[in-house]
């Protein structure tokens, strides 16, 4: 290659505009965009979906589809201007010095081709090595990306894998041909927090090896933190701040930065104390941007007659700080140290008395080998393994753990979808566990409902809003007319704060947060007691996450309803819950109320967990706790301690106590039980893994 | 009377004008395909302005001139459409009457094509086809029919002469031929594209078969779909033994020669059994169930409407189930006779059971698999957690998110029943010999074939050009569809 000796920007974009054109109108996706990532240096792309921060990484590998244009600016790649080659010489970059990986591994790979054979395909292609030549670099970059047993690995085909192996495989094939620059479009998004906390960690580990440049696309804060040199805040398809980590975290200059730091749960964020702030409004839709800033309508610092005037906002570099830009145009007026205006604070509900009890719940599935000649090669899948805790009225009890722990499980089996394998379930001292749906009466039915996870699927997309709603309210058999069914959805909107117009509306005319909060509407349609969350922000973006917890918890107080808040982001769990049941492989782990969890002695998978959730906070210390390996697969679980396979404290309890028994639960301290091995002194010496500096409080 | 020429007074001008833009398009077209394989690729640019620009060079200008070729070639067709409604009798010549006698359809499609494109951004999926050229193509050929059939249906207005009647000496006779003198007066002057060999008019046939293939084909097809998706349903939303055992006996069906099925049909011992008229009485309860569920599950909870609706839409059903399948010198003759207020010749009851039971299979599989695929979906997750009916979810839950693709295939599925009776009648089986529709009247001309082209032509060019229009327009409706 020419540009061998190449040293200056690796990647220097200026001023670039990107439209798509549709059959309506010209749709502008990303404007005035300017970025500059030097050799070895890790560029950070943040914003909520919609934004346009995808759509910079396609401009940059020049696949816009037909739709997409570059309309302005240039993209320079060592030098080069990429909007002026062929698409010979575009092929001939991508995949050999720009690489990209993508959100869904199992998308990026093909089926039907093995491991090997799809990464050998990379040099040979690009640099015409031998097969021999190729096989032995393969046989490396696996190594190199810590997948077990590299060899065989080659030879499998990608379904063998797990989730997290195909992403290292992913990155291993962005590596093959030591690329200068790796484009992440969300990596880790489709992967398992502790899973995620390794392939982070590896990624950064391989940026340092190979001294690539990365543009990391995510809309994580806490996620770019750990992994990136510099940041980029991107809003409705500008850049609005641009800067060093350090300063963007710490010493921000953009309203729009701070309201949004301001609406994720950090630590010492507190559903009562301290509630999150959400960001007023809603994310313009392309074509309908206001005039001058674009955040402007729901800026705090909004100057009528400046900041609405029609006109364009350049990037104003910070003083001071170098290489700190902002789009504001009173960022030297604003008092960026005025303390956080404290938002209503309401009291603690007390939790009330207990209204469902789980006992010794058991789940199991009978997997046959065949569907139409099965029966002898039964297989027994426990999903869910001595199931036991109480929940209490108006009291937040919130499920963690990853896919595959048994918690949707759990929740099928209240909600009646499913039948217990053995233990209770009580409601009001009513046994439910043997009770299927269908059997349950119109009040059971109603007392126990559920928030979906998938906005864009919790509603049918072929009815209207209010007909959606009205249908549950049939169904709970409430009202006695078609007038009284509509008064009472119209207050449902209400209560989840939505304009009655809404109720003509269909789906698709929504955003997800609207969406979810239909979602919600519907489930308290009947005055639901217990409402089974299943990760109901997790799809969400920031600023809306933080107003659909708030609505939850108000509804809550309001309602004194019990929440089952089902989630794998423990921040948002320490935010909003009272208690916390940590949950692995179809086991308890750890139970206990939201302090006693997050503060040792810890289980440690919580231990694990905690770590590797990413937090946004520059000035928190994290231990560093790394996991192997993947979770088991629950048809074939490990013997003795479920967690055994991963364990970090293994030899201390015993390697072959924690491999042949099961352990007990232990009661560590008034409500606070533990499933494990680890004797009282090892609990004892147990350092927190989240350290808070005092100051900070 | 003389006979008429093909084209009449136009074609000296038009025609020869026509032939060369059409052959200069092709020739451009040819041109330009060669030329792309060489030419170096385009990069897209936008204008400051927001246009793009075009490619220029030689085969961008070339591309601008077979554009332009082609709107004029379209216009000379359309001239010489417009030309003959305003010439006297005759001087337009076959062409120009048959343009002529087929105004209202010209004029209905120009009104429905002006609406639809002026309202198209209100109406949703239909007003996206007017986005796409195929599709719209699809559309205006399909509606081309759907005219005729209601005209010459209802008003009796495009067909020449009786399509039945015959009129001595005509017989064989090449289009254009003119009624000879001394016959009954009232008599349209010419047969426009001659006559069979019975001496029946040809254009009047086929634009009289129009109808009977617009009746049939659309109503048997919606049979097989209510067929298929009532069993599509279950087998996909509960899946495993019912699953198992629907998806073999629709395999057991599509595997079975479906040409050996239509004989066994209509063999004479088997009809005498009551093998077909038991069919039918079988298929054709399936539109009730599947109402009766529809309506059923979704007014339950309200037990005052559910009765009424029920009343409303099951009678009627009812009263033309039972008047569908009773009739006399059938074994189902159960039904008293003042009640009975139609009977459907045997013939066309073949017709309904073979084409149920060839499509409903596939209809099915469609349905089974966008139900397992539906089913994992939240909002049906959610109907389940609130205790819904398995029917309701099925049937308003699931059912109208799989709207898309079947209504797509129910375009296709329409132009394979169309072929399908053509197929039959081609047979001899099902429709009476003397019926005017397409595949009879093919199967009937096929016979001289040799000798006199012109009976089986027309019909067969209508069966073609309907079929190609269903298959454009459901082609057009997949890709709006799939747009934003």
């Amino acid at each position: 290659m020419e540009n061998d000796n190449y040293d200056g920007p690796i990647l220097e974009i200026d001023k670039l505009s990107i439209s798509f054109f549709t059959r309506l109108r010209e749709i502008p996706a990303v404007m005035d965009f300017s970025a500059k990532i030097m050799p070895g240096e890790a560029l950070g792309v943040v914003g909520e979906s919609g934004c346009g921060k995808s759509t910079v990484a396609l401009g940059v590998m020049q696949d816009l589809g037909v739709n997409g244009r570059i309309v302005g600016g240039s993209i320079k790649f060592k030098g080069q201007d990429l909007n002026k080659m062929t698409q010979e010489e575009l092929r001939d970059i991508r995949g050999s010095q720009i690489a990209m990986i993508y959100q869904e591994p199992m998308a990026s790979l093909n089926p039907a081709m093995r491991i090997g054979k799809q990464l050998m395909e990379v040099p040979m292609i690009h640099e015409g090595v031998s097969e021999k030549e190729a096989y032995d670099r393969a046989l490396e970059v696996v190594t190199d990306v810590k997948l077990p047993d590299p060899k065989r690995m080659l030879e499998s085909f990608p379904h063998q894998l797990s989730g997290g192996q195909q992403q290292r495989i992913v990155i291993a094939m962005a590596l093959m041909s030591k690329p200068s620059l790796l484009i992440l479009d969300e990596p880790t998004t489709a992967l398992d927090v502790t899973v995620e906390a390794a392939v982070v960690e590896l990624v950064k580990d391989l940026g340092k090896k190979y001294g690539t440049s990365m543009l990391f696309i995510s809309h994580n804060l806490g996620l770019v933190l750990e992994t990136c040199d510099r940041i980029c805040v991107m809003y409705s398809g500008e850049a609005v701040e641009r800067g060093s980590i350090e300063d963007v975290f710490d010493k921000m200059q953009h309203p729009y930065t701070q309201a949004l730091f301001r609406s994720i749960p950090l630590p010492g964020a507190d559903k009562n104390a301290r509630p999150l702030i959400a960001i007023p409004g809603n994310f313009p839709l392309p074509h309908e941007r206001p005039e001058g800033c674009n955040f402007g309508p729901r800026c705090d610092y909004f100057e009528d007659g400046l900041c609405n005037e029609n006109k364009a906002i350049p990037m104003y570099p910070v003083d001071g700080m170098e290489r700190h830009e902002t789009r504001c145009l009173k960022f030297q007026e604003i008092d960026w140290n005025a303390p956080i205006e404290v938002g209503a604070q309401t009291e603690k509900p007390e939790p009330g008395r207990v209204v469902l009890k789980m006992d010794n719940l058991k789940k199991y599935y009978e997997v046959a080998a065949s569907a139409l000649f099965g029966g002898k090669n039964k297989k027994v899948v426990k999903a869910n393994e001595t199931l036991s805790f109480e929940a209490r009225e108006s009291e937040t009890l919130a499920i963690v753990g990853e896919s595959g722990c048994g918690k949707s499980t759990f929740a099928k089996v209240l909600m009646g979808l499913e039948t217990a394998t053995d233990g209770q379930i009580l409601l009001d001292n009513k046994n439910i566990e043997g009770t299927s749906i269908e059997d349950r009466d119109t009040q059971t039915v109603a007392d126990v409902q559920m928030v979906f996870q998938n906005p864009f699927d919790t509603l049918n997309p072929s009815m209207t809003v209010g007909r959606q709603i009205i249908r549950a309210l049939e169904i709970f058999q409430i009202g006695n007319n078609d007038e009284d069914r509509r008064k009472r959805m119209l207050e449902l909107l209400d209560l989840v704060k939505l304009p009655r117009a809404f109720a003509d509306r269909m789906p698709r005319q929504l955003s997800g947060g609207q969406k979810q909060r239909v979602g919600i509407a519907r489930a308290f349609a009947g005055d639901a007691r217990i409402v089974v969350a299943d990760e109901p922000v997790s799809a969400l973006d920031v600023s809306v996450q933080a107003a659909v917890t708030d609505l939850l918890m108000e509804i809550q107080r309001e309602h004194k309803t019990t929440l089952l808040f089902i989630s794998h982001d423990l921040s948002i769990v320490r935010y909003l819950s009272d208690r916390v049941m940590v949950m692995y492989l179809g086991h308890v782990v750890e139970l206990g109320t939201t302090d006693q969890v997050f503060a040792p002695p810890y289980h440690p998978y919580t231990e694990a967990l905690l770590s590797a959730v990413p937090i946004a906070d520059t000035s928190i210390k994290k231990k560093h706790i790394v996991l192997d390996g993947d979770i088991p697969s629950a048809m074939n679980p490990p013997s003795g301690c479920p967690f055994q396979t991963r364990c970090r404290w293994k030899d201390k309890a015993g390697a072959s106590l924690c491999e042949s028994e099961v352990p007990p639960v232990r009661v560590l301290a008034d409500g606070h039980q533990v499933k494990c091995h680890l004797d009282d002194a090892d609990f004892a010496a147990m350092e927190p893994v989240i350290e808070t500096p005092v100051a900070a409080e | 009377m003389e006979p008429l020429t093909w084209t009449g007074s136009l074609g000296s001008i038009l025609v020869p004008a026509i032939v060369i833009t059409a052959g200069a398009f092709l020739t451009g077209l040819i041109l330009q395909l060669i030329m792309g394989l060489f030419a170096p690729e385009v990069k897209l640019q936008a204008n400051a302005d927001g246009t793009l620009q075009g490619r220029g060079g030689l085969l961008g200008r070339l591309e601008n001139y077979t554009g332009h070729l082609f709107l004029l070639f379209v216009l000379l067709c359309a001239a010489f459409i417009v030309l003959s409604w305003f010439m006297p009798y005759g001087d337009a010549g076959i062409m120009g009457e048959i343009s002529k006698r087929f105004l209202p359809v010209w004029i209905s499609l120009i009104i429905t094509f002006t609406l639809s494109i002026k309202f198209k951004r209100s109406l949703g999926l239909y007003g996206k086809l007017f986005d796409s050229t195929i599709g719209m193509i699809g559309f205006a050929l399909v509606m081309f029919w759907v005219f005729t059939a209601i005209f010459v249906g209802l008003f009796d207005m495009i067909a020449t002469h009786d399509p039945l009647s015959q009129i001595s000496g005509i017989k064989n006779k090449t289009p254009g031929f003119p009624v000879p003198e001394g016959q009954d007066e009232g008599f349209f002057p010419h047969y426009l594209l001659g006559g069979d060999n019975l001496a029946r008019d040809i254009f009047s046939r086929m634009v009289e078969g129009s109808v009977i293939v617009m009746v049939i084909a659309p109503l048997a097809t919606v049979f097989a779909f209510m067929v298929g998706i009532t069993l599509g349903l279950p087998a996909g939303y509960y899946g495993g033994r019912l699953d198992t055992i629907l998806s073999f006996l629709a395999n057991l069906i599509l595997a079975f020669p479906v040409i050996l099925l239509f004989y066994l049909l209509v063999t004479p011992e088997i009809v005498a059994t009551g093998l077909p008229n038991f069919l039918a009485a079988f298929l054709f309860v399936f539109p009730l169930v599947f109402f009766g569920v529809l309506i059923n599950s979704r007014f339950k909870t309200q037990p005052s409407k559910n009765m009424l609706y029920l009343a409303i839409v099951l009678i009627p059903l009812a009263w033309l189930y039972m008047s569908t399948i009773s009739a006399k010198g059938s074994p189902l003759f159960i039904w008293p006779n003042f009640l009975d207020g139609f009977d459907i010749p045997g013939g066309i009851l073949v017709v309904f059971v073979s084409v149920v039971f060839v499509n409903s299979p596939t209809v099915y599989r469609i349905v089974r698999g966008l139900t397992l695929d539906i089913k994992t979906r939240d909002y049906v997750a959610a109907a389940q957690t609130r205790g819904e009916g398995t029917w309701y979810i099925m049937l308003w839950e699931i059912l109208p998110n799989a709207r898309g693709p079947l209504i797509v295939d129910f375009c296709l599925r329409i132009g394979y029943t169309t072929i399908l009776l053509g197929t039959l009648g081609f047979f001899g089986l099902g429709l009476p010999p003397e019926s005017p529709d397409w595949g009879s009247t093919i199967n009937e001309g096929r016979k001289l074939l040799l000798i006199y082209a012109h009976p089986a032509l027309p019909p067969a060019i209508a069966l073609l050009s309907m079929v190609l229009g269903l298959n454009l327009l459901a082609d057009g409706l997949r890709e709006e569809s799939l747009k934003d």
